[in-house]
C-alpha cells in the first residue's frame, strides 16, 4: 500500500500488548483532513494515535503515512531539564525545518531559557504543540487542548484548519471534522463495480473508501451501514461482502 | 543524524546523570595511579577493567536520558526507532571514546614508566575494545529492551560482574590477559570488532523490541 502526501492510510489494523486483550481489531481507517477520536477511556485511542505517528507497531495490519509527522502525546512530561528554545531548535534541526510562530499564537508567556520543568503545564504543552508544528504533512495530537487556556484553545483550532490532522477530542473542538467512534466500532463492505467512489466518500458516517484491486472497501459507522448499503446499491454496486 | 546526536548528547549532558559514573570513574583512576602502577601495558589492565563497567553505566544513562513520552516524540521527529537507537549509540560510544582517551593518556602522565607510542597505541585500543563491550551490554539490557530502569541495572550488574571470573573465555579476559602479561596481542582488536557487533546487536535488538 503506497502512501501519498499528508494522508495516513491502517488497512486492517490490529494491536494486543503481549498477550493481553485486543485494544484495536482490524480497523481500517483513511485520514486525508481534519479527523476526530472519539470514545470513552480505554477504547484504544492513544494507541490508536501511537501507531498512527509510528511510536508503536500494529499487531497485524499495514500502516502508510507521510515523511513529516508531528506528534504530542498525550501528558508532555514535566521534568524536562532542556529549555523551551534549545528544545525547539533542536527539534528543528533533527527535522530540517524552519521556526514557526505557533508559540507566539497560542499565547506562550513562560521564560524560553529556563528548564521547561519549571514551565506551568499549559506553557509546556504550548512547547509540544509548537514542536509538533515543524511538521509538514501530518499532525498526530492526542488531547492536544489539555492544560490550554480558552484562548490559547480558539488558536489552536484556527492552526488546525486546513491542516491534515488525526486528533483525539473529548470536549469536542473541531466540530466541523470527521468524526471516528472507537467505541461505536465499524462495518467494512467490499464493493464491486463501483463507477463513483467519490459520492461513496461523501455519505454521512463513511469513514475510508479504499480502491483494492477491482473492488473497493468502505469502512462505516455501525449505525449508518444501511443507508450505505442502499445507497451503494442505488448506484449500481454489487456488494461482496459485509462485515 | 548529526543534529539528532547533538539533540541527544546535549540532552544528556542537561541531565547530570552523566556525573555519577564520570566521578567513579575519575576518582578510582586517581586511586589507580597515585603510586607505581607497574610497566605501560601492565598499567593500563586496571583502567581497562574499570572501562568496562563505566562505559555500561554510561550507555544506559544515555539510553533512558529521555523519558519515555519524549523519547516517542523523538521517535516521530527523525522519522523511526531505528534512527533514533542508532544515534544514541552514537552518543554512548563517542562519550566511552572520550573516557578510553584519557584512561589511555593519564598514565602517560602520571606513571613513573616510559611510555613510547606504541605503548599508547595498544593501550588505546584495549581500553576502546573495553568501553565498546561496556557500551554493548549497557544498550543490550536499557530502555527499549528492557523497559524497568531496575531490570536494566540489575541485568547490567550482574553481567557485567560475571564477566570478570570468566577469564580468557570472553573478550574483557583477552584483554586483561594481555595487558597483564604485559604483551601485545590482535586479541585487542579482536575485543574491539567483538564491542562493535555488540553495539549494532544492542541497537537492533532495540528496534525489534521498539
Amino acid at each position: 500500500m503506497g502512501g501519498y502526501l499528508g494522508v495516513v492510510l491502517l488497512d486492517q489494523v490490529s494491536k494486543r500488548y503481549g498477550r493481553g486483550p485486543w485494544v484495536l481489531r482490524d480497523l481500517t481507517l483513511e485520514v486525508s483532513g481534519l479527523t476526530v477520536l472519539t470514545g470513552a477511556n480505554g477504547t484504544g485511542k492513544s494507541t490508536l494515535l501511537k501507531i498512527a505517528a509510528g511510536v508503536l507497531k500494529p499487531t497485524s495490519g499495514r500502516v502508510s503515512r507521510p515523511a513529516s509527522v508531528g506528534y504530542v502525546p498525550e501528558r508532555f512530561p514535566s521534568d524536562v531539564k532542556m529549555s523551551a528554545s534549545s528544545y525547539l531548535a533542536h527539534m528543528g534541526r533533527v527535522r530540517r525545518a524552519g521556526a514557526n510562530d505557533v508559540l507566539e499564537r497560542l499565547g506562550f508567556v513562560g521564560s524560553m531559557t529556563a528548564p521547561m520543568s519549571e514551565l506551568s503545564k499549559g506553557n509546556a504543552q504550548k512547547v509540544a504543540l509548537a514542536q509538533a508544528f515543524l511538521a509538514t504533512d501530518v499532525l498526530v495530537l492526542d488531547e492536544p487542548w489539555s492544560g490550554l487556556d480558552p484562548r490559547a484553545s480558539d488558536e489552536l483550532v484556527a492552526l488546525l484548519e486546513g491542516r491534515t490532522a488525526l486528533v483525539s477530542d473529548h470536549e469536542g473542538h473541531l466540530a466541523s471534522a470527521t468524526r471516528v467512534d472507537l467505541a461505536g466500532g465499524h462495518v467494512t463492505i467490499e464493493l464491486s463495480r463501483v463507477l463513483e467512489p467519490d459520492v461513496l466518500q461523501a455519505l454521512e458516517g463513511v469513514r475510508s473508501v479504499q480502491a483494492r484491486g477491482s473492488s473497493v472497501r468502505v469502512v462505516v459507522a455501525p449505525d449508518r451501514s444501511d443507508q450505505v448499503l442502499a445507497e451503494a446499491l442505488r448506484l449500481g454496486c454489487s456488494v461482496r461482502s459485509v462485515r | 543524524m548529526i543534529s539528532l546526536v547533538r539533540y541527544l548528547a546535549a540532552d544528556v549532558l542537561r541531565g547530570q546523570r552523566y556525573l555519577a559514573p564520570l566521578l567513579v570513574f575519575l576518582g578510582v583512576m586517581g586511586m589507580l595511579f597515585s603510586a607505581d602502577a607497574g610497566q605501560p601495558l601492565e598499567a593500563y589492565s586496571g583502567s581497562s577493567a574499570l572501562l568496562y563497567p563505566i562505559a555500561a553505566w554510561m550507555a544506559v544513562v544515555v539510553a533512558t536520558s529521555e523519558d519515555v513520552v519524549r523519547r516517542e516524540i523523538t521517535v516521530v521527529s527523525a522519522g523511526g526507532w531505528s534512527r533514533v537507537l542508532t544515534a544514541a549509540a552514537l552518543v554512548a560510544v563517542l562519550f566511552a571514546l572520550v573516557l578510553a582517551v584519557l584512561a589511555s593518556v593519564w598514565p602517560v602522565v602520571t606513571n613513573p614508566h616510559p611510555y613510547t607510542a606504541g605503548d599508547f597505541f595498544v593501550g588505546l585500543a584495549a581500553h576502546t575494545g573495553c568501553a565498546l563491550l561496556g557500551v554493548g551490554v549497557g544498550l543490550l539490557f536499557a530502555r527499549p529492551v528492557l523497559d524497568s530502569i531496575g531490570r536494566t541495572v540489575l541485568a547490567v550488574f550482574a553481567v557485567v560482574v560475571l564477566t570478570y571470573p570468566l577469564g580468557r573465555a570472553t573478550p574483557l579476559g583477552w584483554v586483561l590477559d594481555a595487558l597483564g602479561h604485559n604483551r601485545v596481542s590482535l586479541s585487542l582488536l579482536g575485543t574491539v570488532v567483538v564491542g562493535l557487533a555488540l553495539v549494532s546487536a544492542a541497537v537492533v535488538a532495540g528496534v525489534r523490541r521498539a
